[in-house]
């Protein structure tokens, strides 16, 4: 991160205001991708709809083919939704996360959330929890049970951290670890338990949006609003907190409240994306490096560019997932951004090895 | 010496036609050569429609063990269980002393381990690889040739093939075959295609399997299945799919012919996944299902 107070205010002008231009920039031309791609997203899959019944589903004209609106509306367009939500979440979390703890490996899985996720929902699975929770909406207990998973790991592994007395970010990614590690040899004594769930927690656990659809837009849609909004309406402080504490807490800033509040809105929004899909890597750790580089680390365009370029992302991804396999079979999401997201990441890692060598 | 010699050579002589008049063999379906020297008295099966095909040649009483899920026939819950189908306990096993043990070909490498791990320590080990009638007769013929029961093994084949041809013959000839969509699991979809024995099943009662892989699982996804859109719609409920979602219910399946005319059956997964005696009584509950009118509500023929 590069420290901004150490330049005359002459000098910094230039490039802050290149890289907000820049940002802007980048910004609105995520923005026009984002609904082109929610429109070609709706014309691709393993179901012919041709594109003029695909443009009268979305306009809303009378006499189309219900197959066609529920294929259009019901599973291309909500899923397309629900992967660019995701995928906005992801990124500002991870982007949060990396600014709190100071730490560039820091993704928004960091806290323990992805494992109290998967191991709520292997018990879901384990015990059978898969009939109807809300009549004809599709949605069951499952997502619910990998919230409550989520949120608890999450609240040990703060629990662990305060423990330690006042805040290190050491402790917490330790405590962030332990619980991971515990929580992984939860889910594969369940596994082992019971050899008949284990492909269904195996494929739950890769990530996935197959068979999701506006109920799990409901759902997600509020925990996803309140734990980014806080994350946002903190950006300030992101900024500040990246000075060190002592400056930070001589500019006024409340360090630990502040710091509490982000990751745990971060990690709120975070557990609401694992609930509805499952565990999808990469995201959270790779977009706000990628738009890091390109528009530099002040904090308040830095979560907004890259909610739009993880969006974007994550909802290629899952078309992706859709249609390369041949017969209708589907890839699991999770793969699809790990197959892209480790050699993109070695790129970044090589490209800001020889920067800092230069 | 050459006087021992030839003593020791005229009893192996004796011995020999002994022998040779009680041992038994047969080639199990990995292709390996399977050779006892007499008929298995001591039986273990790792998978629970071997159980079945032992006890319908009355033959329960050759069974020593079961795995932990195996509930039928209702005498084998007495018997100790030696683990799972996928990781059976050797240890177990080998102190129940087995002459024959039988498994049941898997996708996965843990079901073969176990066999390696059992045959490294000197036990018999039988797989076999079943995915339609023709398949389930071979094996159990060989099964029958290994307990020393063909006779009754030629019974069992019998009484079966009769049963399906019943089922055959009370169809006829039919204009079309319904088309029929086996939902293995949901939530993420997962159907059978053609390597399953479900598959025979279906083409035994006169369906036609719409899922068209040569795989055993196939995962599908929404739009795959509205596109294929069955007549009819069977979900197998048991443990891979323990409470699925009536297929009304779910967000995307209302526009499905077989959802609209009403035509969804759920069938028991154990008896339809399960190749075994029991797979004519799945195709006789399905027949009736896709051939009301050809049979009354019970399943029997009329």
């Amino acid at each position: 991160m590069s420290n901004p107070g150490t330049h005359s205010s002459r000098d910094r002008s230039s490039p802050i205001r290149g890289a907000s231009s820049r940002g802007l920039v980048l910004g609105v031309a995520a923005l026009l991708l984002s609904v082109l791609s929610f429109l070609a997203a709706c014309t691709m899959g393993p179901f012919h709809v041709p594109l003029s019944t695909v443009w009268d589903v979305l306009t809303g004209a009378h006499g189309v083919d219900d197959t066609a609106r529920v294929v259009v509306l019901d599973i291309r367009l909500s899923r397309a939704v629900l992967a660019w939500l995701a995928g906005a979440v992801l990124a500002v979390a991870g982007a949060a996360y990396q600014g709190v703890l100071r730490n560039p490996l820091a993704d928004p899985f960091t806290l323990g959330v992805s494992s109290g996720g998967a191991f709520g929902a292997a018990i879901a699975i384990h015990i059978g929890l898969t009939g109807s929770l809300l009549a004809g909406s599709g949605l069951t207990a499952l997502p619910l049970a990998a919230l409550a998973g989520s949120l608890c790991a999450l609240l040990v592994v703060l629990m662990l951290g305060r423990l330690a007395g006042p805040f290190r970010r050491e402790t917490l990614v330790l405590a962030g670890i332990v619980v991971t590690t515990f929580l992984s040899a939860c889910i594969a004594f369940v596994k082992s338990l019971d050899e008949e769930a284990v492909s269904a927690i195996v494929f739950w656990i890769m990530g996935s949006f197959q068979g999701r659809g506006w109920a799990h837009v409901l759902l997600f849609a509020p925990y996803a609003a309140i734990g980014t909004a806080v994350v946002f309406l903190l950006s300030k402080e992101l900024d500040i907190l990246a000075l060190g504490d002592t400056q930070a807490s001589q500019l006024g800033v409340n360090v630990d409240r502040s710091r509490m509040l982000l990751l745990f809105g971060a990690s709120f929004a975070a557990a609401a994306a694992v609930a509805v899909s499952g565990i999808i890597g990469f995201v959270g750790l790779v977009v706000p490096h990628l738009v890091r580089l390109a528009i530099g680390g002040a904090h308040r365009p830095l979560l907004a560019v890259s909610a739009l370029v993880g969006g974007l992302l994550l909802l290629w991804s899952d078309v992706l997932a859709r249609i390369v396999l041949p017969g209708g079979a589907e890839l699991p999401v999770g793969v699809v951004t790990a197959l892209f997201g480790g050699p993109f990441f070695c790129v970044l890692l090589a490209r800001r090895a020889r920067r800092e060598n230069a | 010496m050459t006087r021992y010699f030839c003593v020791f050579a005229a009893l192996l002589c004796l011995l020999l036609p002994l022998s040779a008049s009680a041992q038994v063999s047969i080639t199990d379906d990995a292709g390996d050569a399977v050779t006892l020297d007499a008929p298995a008295a001591r039986v273990i099966s790792l998978y629970g429609a071997f159980n079945e095909i032992i006890a319908a040649m009355d033959l329960t009483d050759r069974l020593v063990a079961r795995t932990r899920a195996d509930e039928l026939p209702p005498e084998i819950t007495a018997l100790p269980s030696i683990g799972t189908h996928m990781r059976p306990n050797v240890e177990l096993i080998l102190g129940l002393r087995p002459d024959l043990v039988f498994q049941m070909a898997g996708r996965r490498a843990a079901a073969g381990e176990a066999v390696a791990a059992l045959r490294a320590k000197g036990i018999t080990v039988t797989v076999f690889d079943i995915h339609t009638f023709n398949g389930l007769f071979s094996a159990i013929t060989r099964m029958g040739v290994l307990l020393g029961a063909e006779g009754k093994a030629g019974e069992l084949i019998s009484s079966m093939q009769s049963r399906l041809d019943a089922v055959t013959q009370a169809i006829g000839t039919v204009p079309h075959r319904p088309s029929v969509f086996f939902e293995v699991r949901y939530p993420n979809l997962l159907a059978v295609g053609r390597g399953s024995m479900v598959n025979d099943v279906i083409r035994a009662a006169a369906g036609a399997n719409c899922v068209d892989s040569p795989r055993k699982l196939v995962r599908l996804n929404e739009e795959e299945l509205l596109r294929l859109d069955p007549d009819v719609y069977v979900v197998q409920q048991g443990p891979m799919n323990p409470d699925p979602l009536p297929p009304s219910e779910r967000p995307h399946f209302r526009t499905l012919a077989a959802v609209q005319s009403g035509h969804i059956y759920t069938v028991d997964e154990q008896l339809f996944s399960r190749p075994g005696p029991r797979s004519v009584d799945a195709v006789e509950e399905l027949a009736a299902a896709l051939y009301p009118h050809l049979f009354d509500n019970t399943g029997e023929k009329p």
